[in-house]
């Protein structure tokens, strides 16, 4: 049994569009262990949700193309064995929640029928078992008066009752990894206070793997054990969680922490927030990224594309600056 | 969805009030003159006769007591018997069929709504299937031949095509032949041994037991089928292609793939039922135009269903007939209509409850 659970080597994915070809993902590398929760954190764009899409195959092809890597899952890797083999991965070990919980399900289905396919899909359940574990699943994601919700269609639903049902439905095979792209992005605030909540309580009590794809890094600090810093579809940072937030060393992960609202702020100002949009990439960049939006940019930055390195036991940066000081690391 | 139906039956009173009206009043773009001339020989010389049945129909009379003995006909004095009366279900007498037009239509409608039952697959399903496959095989070689096949269909002018099919299987093969049934089956027919449990031939022959007779029906519908087919097979293609091209993209569709669901079911479980759901309009509005009598193509096959009969009432300036058949279609429209609003509830839940 490797050590980690998911483990994913250089991915690289591309999409095909009339403009040229868009390089989304530029060779990300990292690895999850059994229990633990990751966070991947950037603004919108950076390749994040693609890398997870990538590796369980969910990116449309045509346009997109995962071009090089590995996504290695307990030791099998997903992107070379056979649509049936990831089939029975998909939904069973590895599941995911989406952003929209008002378009990521069915309208035309009923609540009850989308929550019991995978279950007869992959545990071979009968239509009473399914129905049965269905009612327990909804009970468990906090819904009441389950059984009469089974046949309700997604549209009587609420965002916040809809995404319940998305984790229930993502949970219902007992899954090793679950994967949530955004899930809170789309809902208000204290519903999601309350999903958060619900993941957490879930991870607790079933001891899943957690890939939580966010841009909130309010939301990361009290749900997650290490994050990414994704920009321009590479790894910019990777830390442990409390370190990242005590010692941010790339500017853009400063940024991101600076744009945060802070309830203790007196100060009526405008809230910080980095100029600028995240790139497009038409080529591979031989220059880093973030530079046209860096206060810390130096010459070298325009000339070459840093390298992940290892600035801490858990903490690695791709920063030719040392943000403390502003001088060269 | 019982309320759903009550609502939309309710409605049913006022729209055929509407469809009276409208056809009503087309009825008075005519003087009253002209009305009557229709009915006079030698009409411009016989001035009293002219006279006389304006007088006798009141045709001189204010439009709403007009319509009023349109809707509800008009007493004999002598006998008490009612004569016309549209809400009685009397449409009039036809001139150029020599019969009344409710006996017009009720000897011509069952051949419609025959051709019109065996061109739902062949027209509907195919052409779905066709614009599935296309969005399945986006840009692909399968797509841009559909979609050109199809074009070159709905190009075609109906009469065009059905000619060149009738060259080809009736004067060239001779494998289909036009017309209704052949001349000693349809003697066959009319004879009161085969008992008319439908009207329609083709099932009428099977429940008879009359396999050659069901055969014979189906291969005189071959060509009408092809061409009502074929000119709207584009239409379907077109509908339900970009819809499920749409649908495919939607994240519900990522959903169902990040569930572990096999491609087949991902496709025709979940994104075929709700690209449905603008084809179903579309659908709907095609049985009507069929139900309605396909003017041309039965022409041009020489088939006896009411759009032949309509096309051969207004060449001869037959208004009655015309009228009485105008006020059919409108409620065969009404009828289906409400089928259709229903089917809708059926594909969307969504429609249901609002």
């Amino acid at each position: 049994m490797p050590e980690l659970l998911l483990d994913i080597q250089g991915l690289e994915t591309q999409f095909k569009t009339p403009d040229g070809i868009v390089h989304a993902v530029n060779g990300v590398s990292f690895g999850i262990k059994e229990g633990e929760t990751l966070a991947v954190v950037g603004e919108s764009g950076c390749g994040k949700s693609v890398t997870m899409l990538s590796v369980l195959r969910l990116i449309p092809s045509p346009p997109g193309k995962v071009t090089a890597g590995k996504a290695l899952y307990q030791g099998k890797d997903l992107l070379t064995m056979s649509d049936e083999e990831i089939r029975h991965i998909r939904g069973a070990q590895i599941a995911m929640v989406f952003q929209d919980p008002m378009t990521s399900l069915n309208p035309v289905m009923t609540i009850g029928k989308q929550l019991m396919e995978p279950l007869q899909l992959h545990l071979g359940m009968d239509n009473n078992q399914a129905t049965n574990r269905a009612i327990e699943l909804l009970e468990m994601v906090g819904i009441s008066e389950a059984k009469q919700h089974l046949k309700d269609y997604p549209h009587q639903f609420s965002g916040g009752m809809r995404q319940r049902v998305m984790i229930a439905m993502a949970l219902s095979c007992n899954p090793q990894i679950l994967i949530a792209d955004e899930p809170t992005t789309a809902l208000d605030v204290t519903i999601q206070a309350q999903i958060v909540e619900l993941v957490k309580r879930l991870r607790n009590e079933l001891g899943m793997t957690i890939i939580w794809i966010t841009h909130d890094l309010g939301i990361v600090a009290g749900l997650a054990q290490r994050v990414l810093v994704m920009y321009g579809g590479y790894i910019i940072e990777e830390s442990e969680v409390k370190e990242l937030f005590a010692n941010p060393s790339h500017p853009y992960t400063l940024g991101l922490i600076g744009s945060l609202p802070r309830i203790d702020d007196n100060d009526r100002s405008r809230l910080f927030s980095i100029e600028g949009m995240p790139p497009v990439l038409y080529t591979k960049p031989n220059a880093c990224p973030f530079a046209p939006r860096c206060k810390y940019v130096m010459d070298r930055c325009w000339k070459e594309n840093p390298t992940l390195e290892k600035i801490g036991p858990e903490h690695k940066v791709a920063c030719f600056v040392d943000v403390k000081n502003g001088r060269n690391r | 969805m019982t309320t759903f139906i009550i609502r939309r039956l309710l409605l049913v009173p006022l729209l055929l009030f509407g469809v009276t009206i409208i056809i009503f009043m087309m009825l008075q773009l005519l003087s009253p003159v002209e009305r009557s001339a229709l009915y006079v020989r030698d009409f411009p010389k016989n001035e009293k006769a002219v006279d006389g049945i304006i007088r006798r129909y009141g045709l001189d009379k204010p439009f709403y007591e007009q319509y009023w003995r349109w809707l509800v006909g008009i007493k004999d004095p002598v006998s008490g018997e009612r004569n016309g009366g549209i809400l009685f279900g009397d449409l009039g007498y036809s001139r150029t069929a020599s019969q009344p037009v409710n006996e017009l239509i009720k000897n011509r409608f069952p051949n419609t709504l025959d051709l019109t039952i065996w061109t739902i697959a062949p027209m509907i399903l195919v052409g779905i299937w066709l614009g599935v496959q296309s969005a399945i095989h986006h840009n692909g070689w399968f797509d841009q031949a559909a979609r050109m096949f199809s074009i070159i269909g709905t190009s075609f002018p109906t009469f065009v095509f059905g000619l060149m099919l009738l060259m080809f299987f009736y004067a060239n093969l001779g494998w289909f032949s036009p017309g209704r049934l052949t001349d000693d089956l349809m003697q066959v027919v009319n004879k009161p041994t085969f008992i008319k449990y439908t009207s329609l031939i083709t099932f009428d022959a099977l429940l008879n037991g009359r396999v050659d007779i069901f055969l014979d029906a189906i291969s005189h519908m071959v060509m009408p089928i092809i061409t009502l087919s074929y000119i709207s097979w584009a239409t379907f293609l077109r509908v339900t292609r970009s819809s499920m091209l749409e649908t495919l993209r939607m994240e519900y569709v990522t959903t169902a793939r990040a569930k572990g669901l096999p491609e087949r079911d991902v496709i025709y479980k979940h994104a075929q039922p709700n690209a449905m759901i603008p084809v179903v309009t579309l659908a709907g509005f095609s049985v009507v135009g069929l139900l309605g009598g396909v003017t041309i193509t039965e022409t041009v096959f020489n088939y006896p269903g009411i759009g032949s009969a309509a096309a051969r009432a207004a060449v001869n300036l037959d208004v009655v007939t015309v009228l009485g058949f105008a006020i059919f279609i409108g409620f065969i429209l009404i009828v289906a209509n409400l089928v259709t609003d229903v089917l809708y509830a059926v594909v969307d839940p969504r429609v249901r409850l609002s």
